[in-house]
């Protein structure tokens, strides 16, 4: 297939993560919503790879993977630890900072 | 897998529309789901037909990858946050500044237009219309994307693994439950 579709796809993928990540109030569903981009992200890289013929957009990729696994265990445990405290993770609920 | 030398094949078109169906599918499904569970699923789904799309692109080693990392392993950690915060949303919509977040999809959604109208209109530049071969018989498999890992990426490979060790600890830090006897623990 040619490779303007796949980045089509991501491009429509990365939308819907973006609504997602603007749209939602529950933490959990915003992170989830930044997996999301983040898949659209590797699907663009890996389509240009394939374009060039380099095989470097899949080692970039690859730490793409990493860096998301880092983020989802960093970014899970702040959640708990802000529900532990707070009792909820509305996140238009978590104003402290304001004022 | 020599897919775009020639005009693709029925078989071929017809795996990328569902691959490609089942990933804005389910991701939509994510986003606009109510229960967390039910999202986490649909996400399970759309990663695992995004590593299909990864397959069919040659990208063989990173499919494998994308399901044993996202759809297993980042998986687990939801469904353990999942477990822990078990509440479903009121309204999972924010009505309080509806009108800014509105503004803020339109704005995002006028941009994703005009890149895609661009990518439309570069649709037969060489890279994009993707008309060669494959570069080398073994692209995207495990030992020719492995051997770059080993030689010219060695340095990142090695940072990259410093980062998931301190994403672990700080990981482990900051959901550790706060004794009173810790001088207040974590955040």
């Amino acid at each position: 297939m040619p490779g303007y579709l796949y980045i089509l796809v991501s491009l429509a993928l990365f939308f819907i993560g973006t609504t997602g990540v603007l749209l939602r109030r529950n933490a959990l569903f915003v992170l989830m919503s930044l997996e999301l981009q983040l898949g659209a992200g590797s699907l663009a890289l890996l389509t240009f790879a394939r374009g060039l013929g380099d095989q470097k957009g899949h080692v970039v990729a690859f730490f793409l993977m990493a860096l998301a696994a880092a983020e989802a265990a960093v970014g899970l445990a702040v959640v708990v630890s802000v529900f532990r405290t707070r009792k909820t993770i509305d996140l238009d609920g978590i104003n402290e900072l304001r004022n | 897998m020599n897919l775009m030398l020639h005009e693709p094949s029925l078989l071929e078109r017809s795996a990328f529309i569902v691959l490609a169906a089942g990933v804005l599918g389910f991701a939509l499904v994510t986003v606009t789901r109510k229960s967390a569970i039910g999202a986490l699923m649909a996400l399970v789904g759309s990663f695992c037909a995004l590593a299909g799309l990864y397959a069919t692109l040659s990208a063989h080693f990173l499919a494998v990858l994308q399901i044993l990392v996202y759809a297993g392993a980042i998986m687990v950690l939801f469904i353990f946050a999942v477990m822990i915060m078990n509440r479903d949303e009121d309204n999972p919509i924010a009505l309080r500044g509806l009108f800014l977040r509105a503004t803020g999809v339109i704005a995002t959604g006028y941009v994703f237009y005009r890149a895609a109208w661009i990518v439309v209109r570069e649709r037969q530049s060489d890279v994009l219309s993707t008309a060669s071969t494959l570069p080398i018989p073994d692209y995207g498999t495990v030992a020719s994307v492995g051997r770059i890992l080993f030689t010219d990426f060695l340095f990142p490979f090695e940072a990259i693994s410093l980062l998931l060790l301190a994403a672990v600890v700080g990981g482990v830090l900051l959901s550790r439950p706060s004794r009173p006897s810790d001088g207040g623990g974590a955040l």
